[in-house]
């Protein structure tokens, strides 16, 4: 099948892929290097492959690569600062220790990033609402809840929220 | 799995949608969110050879809401945009619950009101919605526009009655005539991520006559229910007592033909279907009364 090129920016870059029809936007990812989007269940079931598209969360295995034209994604990657300084979500799963074996870990960061932009001052029922979509078959979900609600403070507290490159 | 290899083509209007679903018939499939035929895609359970991807068809985003004629979507509305619309959560209760309880947070960032409906899946959370309301879908293809009453569109699981090259542009969901409040109740194994065993939308509406109720069922027959005779034994009622809704529950349950599949046995359906049939009567009437009609 024809390959074509698709535009879009990537963790604040200009990026072209060239991707048949059926590649998914997870796929072509992970292809491409970006190895934080993690291929889970591939059908919109698990939610570790999750990025930030234009502002919203979306599984990215549930988007074929092409409809990333002209879009915004962000990924993990693009949350670390320039000078290689966590995200303050990142680092509160680290203080928090939301993290074992790891592999829901960037889906579930991505999730938090677009929920937390939106609420910046979530309750307890938001965010278990919010994570609904993300599992995590360690179970480590209570610790993952403090997390956001860590990251929350700490953005409230620094009056702004890093943006991730976008 | 990956998918088997496709064409996809991303028309920028209805006419030359139309046009390329034309030209290859039913080797095409028309894909809104994609949430439902990806995965169908990924299993080999369907292998178009050209996907029409709609979601660069300007006309077809937007919600409006008219008084007087109730509630337009478009078809790449998405769930999250309608459960977030204030004349949809302020007017459509049950269509807004149900929103909610489609699958998760980010599906419903991608997955789209009417494809969930065009699916005609019988555990199609909208479903019971459109059918409690009594939508009307707005349609164009070769032979131009037509407009499809809900009641009529669904035949079968996954079966409705939209010939090839047609596509469903947008939906109406008029405002019912009276103060009305709605509620969508599914049961699932658990909160998010689930389809429906049982779902049950009720609309309870303050007409001339006094109140009226509209229930809906979804996943416990082939084509949705309507359970017309369920809804005239709780006419009139503003509070209907237990022994009357435990006979419009049976009554309900007459109306429905579930199958055993690994969600629900059909007994159990036809446990639920009366159980929540009477917790939505309540909840409409428990909404009514604080104030969210």
């Amino acid at each position: 099948m024809m390959k074509r090129d698709v535009h879009f920016i990537l963790n604040g870059r200009q990026t072209t892929l060239s991707v048949e029809p059926r590649t998914t936007l997870l796929r072509a990812l992970r292809e491409y290097g970006v190895t934080s989007v993690k291929r889970g269940c591939e059908e919109g079931e698990c939610g570790t492959c999750t990025v930030v598209v234009d502002d919203l969360a979306q599984k990215s295995c549930m988007m074929l690569a092409l409809e990333a034209e002209g879009k915004s994604v962000l990924t993990v990657e693009g949350l670390v600062g320039p000078k290689g300084e966590l995200h303050p979500i990142q680092q509160a799963f680290i203080e928090e220790g939301a993290i074992q074996c790891g592999f829901c870990t960037p889906g579930m960061i991505m999730t938090t990033y677009a929920f937390l932009r939106k609420t910046p001052d979530p309750s307890e029922d938001e965010i278990r609402a919010a994570l609904a979509g993300n599992l995590c078959r360690c179970t480590g979900y209570i610790p993952i809840f403090r997390a956001v609600q860590k990251a929350a403070k700490t953005m409230r507290e620094l009056g702004h929220f890093p943006g991730g490159a976008r | 799995m990956s998918m088997l290899a496709f064409e996809m083509e991303r028309p920028r209007s209805l006419a030359a949608a139309v046009e390329i679903l034309g030209k290859y018939g039913s080797k095409a499939m028309i894909k809104a969110g994609g949430t439902d035929v990806l995965v169908w895609m990924r299993k080999h359970a369907v292998n178009p050879e050209m996907l029409v991807d709609l979601s660069e068809i300007p006309e077809l985003g937007g919600i409006s809401f008219y008084p007087h004629k109730g509630i337009k979507i478009g078809a790449m509305c998405t769930i999250n945009q309608v459960a977030e619309h204030e004349d949809a959560r302020r007017y459509y209760g049950a269509l807004t619950d149900a929103c909610l309880s489609h699958s998760d947070p980010l599906i419903r960032n991608k997955a789209t009101v009417l494809g969930n409906v065009c699916a005609s899946v019988p555990s199609g959370d909208m479903i019971p919605a459109f059918a409690a309301y009594e939508a009307v879908l707005h349609v164009y293809g070769p032979e131009g526009e037509r407009d499809i009453l809900f009641a009529d569109f669904i035949t079968g699981p996954r079966k409705n009655v939209l010939v090839p090259g047609e596509i469903v542009v947008s939906a109406t969901l008029p405002l019912p005539a009276g103060q009305s409040t709605g509620c969508y109740i599914k049961l699932g194994r658990r909160n998010a991520l689930d389809l429906a065993q049982v779902g049950v939308a009720c609309v309870a509406i303050e007409g001339e006559k006094g109140r009226e109720y509209q229930l809906a069922y979804g996943a416990v027959a082939p084509r949705p229910v309507r359970a017309a005779e369920a809804e005239d034994i709780l006419a009139g009622q503003t509070s209907p007592d237990a022994p009357l809704l435990e006979k419009a529950a049976k009554a309900a349950a007459a109306a429905v033909n579930p199958i055993t599949d690994v969600r629900a046995s059909r007994e159990y359906r036809f446990s639920m279907v009366e159980e929540l049939t009477k917790r939505a009567v309540s909840l409409c009437a428990e909404r009514f009364r604080g104030g969210n009609a």
